[in-house]
């Protein structure tokens, strides 16, 4: 019998809300790299299992391939998660936004979300596009007034100034996702510029990236992944989204937040002290930095030209064939 | 790289035409259609401005110092120099590390007999190493330009977020601008970089007597991270000298993606409130292309500036148009390894 760690982790309030949600949360797009959907099954039971309430998605992961199998393993449990999609106008209309939260709905076997968002707030002028008449957030107000979901927010992790200016529109958010972690501490921080705030409106703050995206800082020795994930569990937030493609680091996880104890602040700052030279030009933090990282499908919709040597690029390009319109439903 | 380019563009615009995104970008490219031959510099100087409280005037077109060294021939960067100052350009900047040492010395070796009509500026690289080797590149970098002064040094590539730090520190970078300032071999002195506003405002949160700053300024850093409008009302406040660069996007983006021509770029940025406008120049013809432009310059007024931010305000928001705030491409390779950052080559962003 393959050893399992079913236990529960603390929960955390949801801004200012009655909700309440698991202090380590599930990313949804890591799902999508496990071999099959009856592994991913596995992983999102385990997760239920674990004490996780938090589940992330995104309409645009892995072409819907990480809705269908979400929706899959909290078959029959629904009720047991807080769920959390995104839309992907990436400045395109309302209509669009609406368009994808059904396709998101059927995706995930569901009537409603906890929590839709906006996805990938990277660009100067997003802001501009997303308050603009018809434009999403026009949308998230619809939505939620036809009660397919219950709370709205946005997500981003390309430059606190978007994240403010997005505050700035004056949109009533529920919550805002961001990357967190010892590195964003120091080098255009997240957690210096947006998390007070958000704190101070009673959003909830939702951190993403505790690993830095792919884990390289724990690859090069720079911090450990229980340090990673501690650091970025014990900032002000109500949840720490991370990926977990496989058991393995499930369970390492799990363990890390079953048994969460908060660093003290004279912990905090000396890791953030310890990663502060590395993290001064932004390689571990890659997401902020580079064009390449930009998500091509937002790329498209603003204008901006692409990289058609980046596999992203080609497989978009391929798969969708351009048409304009939302991804055709594919089989997975 | 053309061809790349060549093929984003002409599939970013079939994209754009079939998501009927408004196109943002045409395809002209004025600069590379005109032939420099048909076209002469008019009669007339490069105005001059006063950089700000130095006491010294300065043209309001600056000759780049980098592209001096990336030019064919020392012959031809001797005729560069010659006719900019011919025209009235008397801004000349250079860097300590810029082709390992190959502008200072080309510049020093065109600007014999005519030092006296030059503003000259160089840049020291400790890229956070201490007092003591900036000292040294000081020495280095007299010598190459074959003078015993200085008019203006400044601290090269104030990149990277914990540069103020080490360059503070005690025994850093900035107490040797203040003894080569005791010692006369620098006038004035300064920093530069390209990367973040919020660095450079950092540097001037020091109050360290600075005389000058250098920053890109052009019609895409408007609304994009902007120097315009986060550093250079600071640095008109303080009443120090604001050096702009990269008025094109740093290598031509702005025209190359069609976002405007190189005249109205440079139209552009010259019409800042600042005392110069520094353009690399590597061939006669593009110096001749910047002289048409600074040649008896007149500012464009506020209407015209407005229409060229708002012409570049959409393609700006990603910064694919001024990649030396976005990618390692312009981060030099002694400033990286100084810092124990991996080289550009390891790092392609």
């Amino acid at each position: 019998m393959p050893q399992t760690f079913p236990g529960t982790i603390p929960l955390r309030n949801f801004g200012r809300s009655q909700a309440r949600v698991s202090a380590l949360g599930f990313g949804g797009h890591h799902l999508g790299e496990a071999p099959d959907e009856k592994a991913a099954i596995e992983i999102v039971t385990q997760a239920l299992d674990g004490g996780i309430t938090f589940f992330d998605n995104c309409w645009e992961y892995r072409r819907g391939k990480t809705e269908i199998w979400m929706g899959a393993g909290l078959k029959g449990r629904r009720d047991k998660a807080f769920v959390m999609t995104k839309t992907c106008p990436h400045g395109r209309d309302a209509a669009l936004a609406l368009t994808m939260l059904e396709q998101s709905l059927r995706r995930l076997q569901t009537d409603h979300l906890d929590l839709w968002q906006i996805h990938g707030m990277a660009f100067d002028n997003d802001p501009d596009l997303f308050i603009r008449p018809n434009g999403a957030a026009e949308a998230l107000v619809r939505a939620k007034k036809d009660g397919k979901v219950r709370f709205v927010g946005f997500t981003g992790h390309h430059n606190p100034k978007v994240h403010l200016g997005m505050l700035k529109t004056g949109f009533p958010f529920d919550a805002v996702q961001m990357p967190l972690n010892a590195f964003d501490g120091t080098f255009r921080s997240f957690e210096q510029q947006v998390l007070p705030e958000l704190n101070r409106r009673g959003i909830a703050a939702l951190g993403m990236k505790p690993l830095n995206g792919h884990g390289e800082a724990i690859k090069n020795g720079v911090v450990t992944a229980e340090e990673a994930l501690r650091y970025a569990m014990s900032l002000p937030v109500a949840t720490t989204i991370t990926g977990m493609d496989n058991l393995e680091v499930l369970h390492q996880n799990l363990q890390i937040a079953q048994n969460f104890k908060p660093y003290s602040e004279v912990e905090m700052e000396r890791l953030r002290e310890r990663c502060k030279q590395d993290a001064a030009d932004g390689r571990y933090e890659l997401y902020k930095l580079s064009l390449k990282f930009d998500n091509p499908e937002a790329r498209l919709a603003h204008g901006f030209p692409l990289d058609t040597e980046q596999s992203e690029v080609q497989d978009m390009l391929g798969a969708q064939q351009n048409t304009g319109h939302p991804f055709p439903e594919k089989k997975f | 790289m053309s061809d790349k380019l060549e093929c984003n563009r002409r599939n970013f615009m079939k994209n754009a035409a079939l998501f009927g995104a408004a196109p943002l970008i045409s395809r002209g490219s004025m600069a590379k259609t005109r032939d420099a031959s048909e076209q002469t510099v008019p009669a007339g100087q490069v105005p001059q401005r006063p950089m700000g409280r130095t006491g010294l005037n300065v043209s309001a077109m600056g000759l780049g110092g980098y592209h001096l060294g990336s030019a064919e021939t020392d012959q031809i960067a001797n005729e560069i120099v010659a006719k900019a100052v011919d025209h009235g350009i008397n801004f000349f900047d250079n860097a300590w590390e810029y082709h390992d040492g190959l502008s200072e010395e080309r510049l020093g070796k065109a600007l014999k007999g005519r030092r006296a009509q030059a503003v000259l500026m160089t840049k020291v690289c400790t890229h956070g190493r201490d007092k003591k080797i900036a000292m040294r590149m000081l020495e280095e970098s007299l010598r190459r330009l074959q003078t015993d002064h200085l008019d203006i040094w400044q601290i090269h590539e104030v990149v990277y977020d914990n540069d103020p730090d080490l360059i503070f520190a005690q025994d850093g970078a900035a107490e040797a601008l203040l003894s080569a300032k005791q010692q006369g071999k620098a006038r004035f002195i300064g920093f530069t970089g390209h990367k973040d506003p919020e660095i450079h405002l950092k540097m001037l949160s020091y109050d360290f007597p600075f005389d000058t700053v250098q920053m890109p300024l052009n019609a895409c850093d408007a609304t994009f991270r902007s120097f315009e409008t986060q550093v250079l009302p600071e640095v008109n406040r303080r009443g120090m000298g604001a050096l702009g660069m990269k008025s094109l996007g740093g290598s031509g983006e702005l025209v190359q993606y069609g976002a405007m021509t190189a005249e109205q770029g440079l139209s552009y940025a010259m019409s800042l409130p600042v005392s110069t406008t520094i353009s690399g120049v590597e061939t006669i013809e593009v110096l001749d292309q910047n002289l048409r432009v600074a040649v008896n310059f007149q500012p464009l007024g506020e209407g015209a500036m407005d229409q060229l931010r708002d012409q570049c305000r959409l393609a700006a928001a990603d910064g694919h148009l001024e990649l030396f705030k976005m990618t390692t491409k312009y981060d030099g390779k002694v400033g990286r390894e100084q810092h124990h950052f991996p080289t550009v080559e390891k790092l392609p962003l």
